[in-house]
């Protein structure tokens, strides 16, 4: 393979690139076994993996069904123990139990973790959002009826700033979401901001804080961290080499 | 790894004069204030827009940007670098996850924005429609393109929606690995063997041109661009990225000997780069679907999908309802 | 030798994890969904990083350094089992390979921590808990596709009975096998293959899925002797391809 050099690499690529896509006949990829070339259709790429994806160009895919990507779960994960559980993003995932095997390597792949709690979007209720320096509490009406019903546990968490992350401050226990928030602002009284605050049923919420084993080894995984790379010396030795 | 252009294809500027003059006046307050806007705000028809076209065009990046370097993944030589590139890659997946869920909070399902990717419906990134010949040239785009896409994500990490200043933050903690360990690799090629060396300074060759358009065309300063400066989505010129970039990079290109391949590239008097102007015919045409490899990323896009659906459609819960991500 | 008996007993486990770490790096980019693409990869970069504690220890034990190790031997220097150096296929069998050998794995580490060789057992009590983590993620998903569509379960039955052959030849006993578990460096492969059965066979009962009749099966041996089907040669072949550029470069 000859390589296209400077400016004019464009052209000569997208000249290489029809010489080398090649259209033949399928066949059966699924075993195995027979997955190690291109069939005669499919596409021939740069990249063996995608080689022996054996591709046939197909243009046209139909739109994805809804819940092609399922359903969303929010993550909390928890630093180091004793800090409180932060919330870090959403997955997609089918239930608590998957969610959390995927919050795991997209969330606490890179960081100090000790554990993560995950539950799924519709179990969050969310008071809104207040501005930066009040809080929600304060825009609750000041008197409020306690409603029927059973009582249950309830996880409270609060955004002290937009753009940050919830937090978890406590637990609580009542007879509804609006009323864990009511039970939370008496409870905690707690001085502004509070910019928003989440309430999860305890029952929904899927707590992974046993197993710390798991992420044991998160720290020692140094190939990605920006700090195992140190070339500096080597620049410098390169640099001191031409000058001589 | 994203850059510029986001805004280059101008969607229609809506009127303004359709909104609630309080509700407009209430949410620019805020942003002026510094204050981040959150999914349940109240918030204009153009910023909405605006955002999704621009985090989904960014998510595509990245989703898309696992393919190049992807290339050499199962060729990494010695168990550094393959453990790097298996995890700079998966990082972009990360990072397109990430992405997706921010402009989900926006409105717009994962499903409806994998659709308009592989339909080619909705950009992505040019330079990723540019091949990884060689190991050199994974080893340039870990160094050069995440490089810019680092300018323009800490630009955008100052934006004003909090979602995607979140993801942004630890997109940008996660680059800073990408960056490093892509200097790391190309300082070993360029003092290395002749034959690395070789490699390295042709792969910078085929791919600076492609890099120089990365931020994309200088912007038309329109009202429209105004005012999504005013409201924080657009955060820096296409030029003013460029400029930085080649501030913070040529140098560290020349002192490892390597070439720039634009013989009208210089630093003036005014510490302005002038720069031989890139080929923006060319650019519309591979961002229009006419590049070298644009059919194959999407094939393999597409395929990834089709294959994968079996497993989906097993894991979905009957009763299953889908309810937006919250922040 | 003693000594002997144990570099073979770790250049099988390296070998395993490093072929099975490299194919499983061929679906980043290409999994059923990014979330799971993301632990897929994870769970590659650890095998990777197992086999390079083992490379490691071997080279103090006087072998060659890791990098010439995995990436200058041919496939018949290899003692991987046939079950890791297979292609990727289809999803299905990606996740079936995936939940027979990291089972297989979860009890190798747990019988190696116990070892009286402590440098490999501090390897595998460190690593162990990764292993765990994959376990978990190899039995949820066999769990829920095993008794989901009927896709889904005809898929896995079938990639089930085509890998089973050759997970059974994970446990290829050595020439050593005695030697090593009257030293206590391992409690041997056959205690192992049974542990693994038992706990194979117990997520495979919460599932649609049935478990051949292991006795009538045929294990496919060979790989721990360094014989391989055709897969494995033009994989190490890629795998080298840069890096036999120049193998006395720093890349």
């Amino acid at each position: 393979m000859s390589l296209p050099l400077g400016l004019e690499v464009g052209t000569l690529l997208l000249k290489w690139h029809l010489q080398n896509t090649k259209i033949i006949k399928p066949s059966d990829s699924r075993l195995a076994t027979q997955n190690s070339g291109p069939t005669s259709m499919s596409i021939e790429s740069l990249d063996p993996r995608v080689t022996r994806l054996q591709i046939e160009p197909e243009p046209n895919p139909l739109p994805k069904p809804a819940l092609d990507q399922l359903i969303t779960f929010e993550v909390f994960h928890q630093k180091k123990e004793g800090l409180p559980f932060t919330y870090v993003g959403p997955v997609h995932a089918a239930d608590e139990e998957i969610a959390f095997l995927f919050a795991k390597e997209q969330y606490s792949r890179r960081a100090m973790c000790s554990g993560m709690w995950i539950a799924s979007t519709e179990h969050v209720f969310v008071s809104g959002y207040a501005d930066d320096s009040t809080s929600v509490y304060d825009t609750m009406p000041s008197v409020y009826v306690t409603p029927e019903g059973p009582e249950q546990s309830y996880e409270i968490f609060h955004l002290k700033k937009r753009g940050k992350a919830h937090q978890h401050v406590c637990t609580v226990t009542a007879r509804s979401s609006e009323h864990a928030l009511e039970v939370a602002r008496q409870t905690l009284n707690p001085a502004p901001p509070v910019v928003s605050v989440w309430i999860i049923p305890s029952i929904h919420v899927l707590r992974q804080e046993e197993d710390r084993d798991m992420w044991a080894t998160t720290p020692e995984k140094k190939y990605r961290e920006a700090i195992a790379y140190r070339v500096q010396d080597k620049i410098d030795r390169f640099k001191a080499e031409q000058k001589a | 790894m994203y850059g510029g252009g986001n805004v280059f294809e101008a969607t229609k500027f809506d009127d303004l004069e359709q909104e609630d003059p309080v509700k407009l006046a209430e949410f620019e307050a805020r942003i002026a204030r510094g204050e981040k806007i959150e999914p349940s705000d109240w918030m204009p028809q153009l910023y909405r827009k605006q955002l999704i076209r621009m985090i989904e065009q960014h998510a595509h990046s990245e989703i898309i940007g696992a393919l190049p370097e992807g290339t050499w993944i199962t060729r990494a030589p010695g168990f550094r670098r393959k453990l790097a590139q298996m995890a700079k890659v998966q990082d972009e997946v990360g990072h397109a996850q990430l992405l997706y869920s921010a402009a989900e909070t926006l409105g717009k399902t994962r499903e409806q924005m994998l659709t308009d990717l592989i339909n080619g419906k909705s950009k992505y990134s040019n330079v990723f429609n540019y091949p990884a010949f060689t190991w050199a040239d994974s080893n340039i785009i870990s160094w050069l393109i995440d490089a810019g896409a680092i300018v323009n994500q800490m630009a955008n990490a100052k934006g004003s929606y909090g979602p995607y200043c979140r993801a942004l933050d630890r997109i940008c903690a996660e680059e800073a690995f990408h960056l490093k360990y892509g200097h790391d690799a190309v300082v070993h090629m360029a003092t290395g063997s002749p034959i690395q060396r070789k490699m390295i300074q042709e792969a910078l060759n085929r791919w600076w041109p492609p890099i120089m358009t990365f931020f994309g065309p200088s912007d038309k300063m329109s009202m429209h661009t105004e005012t999504l400066m005013r409201w924080k989505v657009k955060m820096a010129s296409n030029d003013a990225c460029r400029q930085q970039f080649l501030d913070m990079y040529v140098p560290k290109i020349w002192e490892l000997g390597l070439t720039v391949p634009d013989p009208k590239l210089r630093k003036n008097e005014e510490g302005v780069w002038e720069y031989t102007e890139p080929d923006w015919d060319e650019f519309k045409r591979v961002i229009n679907g006419d590049g070298p490899c644009n059919a194959e990323r999407l094939a393999v896009r597409r395929t990834a999908e089709e294959r994968g659906a079996w497993v989906r459609r097993a894991l979905l819960a009957p009763k299953a309802t889908y309810v937006r991500p919250l922040a | 030798m003693l000594e002997n008996a144990i570099k073979d007993l770790l250049y099988k486990i390296a070998d395993d994890q490093l072929i099975l770490g490299h194919r499983n790096s061929e679906w980043t980019g290409f999994g059923p969904m990014l979330e799971e693409d993301i632990a897929f990869s994870s769970m590659a970069q650890d095998k990777l990083g197992h086999s390079l504690a083992f490379y490691t220890l071997l080279h103090q034990m006087g072998e060659g350094d890791p990098d010439t190790v995995a990436f200058m031997r041919n496939a018949d220097q290899f003692h991987n089992s046939q079950l890791v150096e297979l292609p990727i296929g289809e999803y299905d069998f990606s996740l079936i390979r995936h939940f027979l050998y990291d089972n297989a794995e979860i009890l190798r580490f747990e019988s190696l921590s116990q070892s009286t060789n402590e440098e490999i057992a501090k390897i595998a009590t460190k690593l162990k808990g990764e292993v765990r983590y994959h376990v978990l993620h190899a039995n949820t998903l066999v769990k829920q596709l095993g008794s989901a569509t009927q896709e889904s379960i005809s898929r896995l039955q079938q990639s089930l009975e085509y890998a089973l052959p050759f997970a059974l030849g994970i446990f290829e006993p050595s020439k050593h096998e005695q030697e090593l578990i009257d030293a206590g460096i391992y409690s041997g492969e056959a205690a192992l293959q049974n542990q693994w059965l038992e706990r194979i066979s117990a997520v495979l009962e919460k599932t649609h899925l049935k478990l051949p009749e292991i006795a009538n099966l045929q294990p496919v041996y060979g790989g721990r002797y360094g014989q391989h089907t055709e897969h494995l040669q033009p994989l190490l072949d890629e795998m080298a391809e840069v890096f036999k550029i120049d193998p006395t470069a720093e890349w």
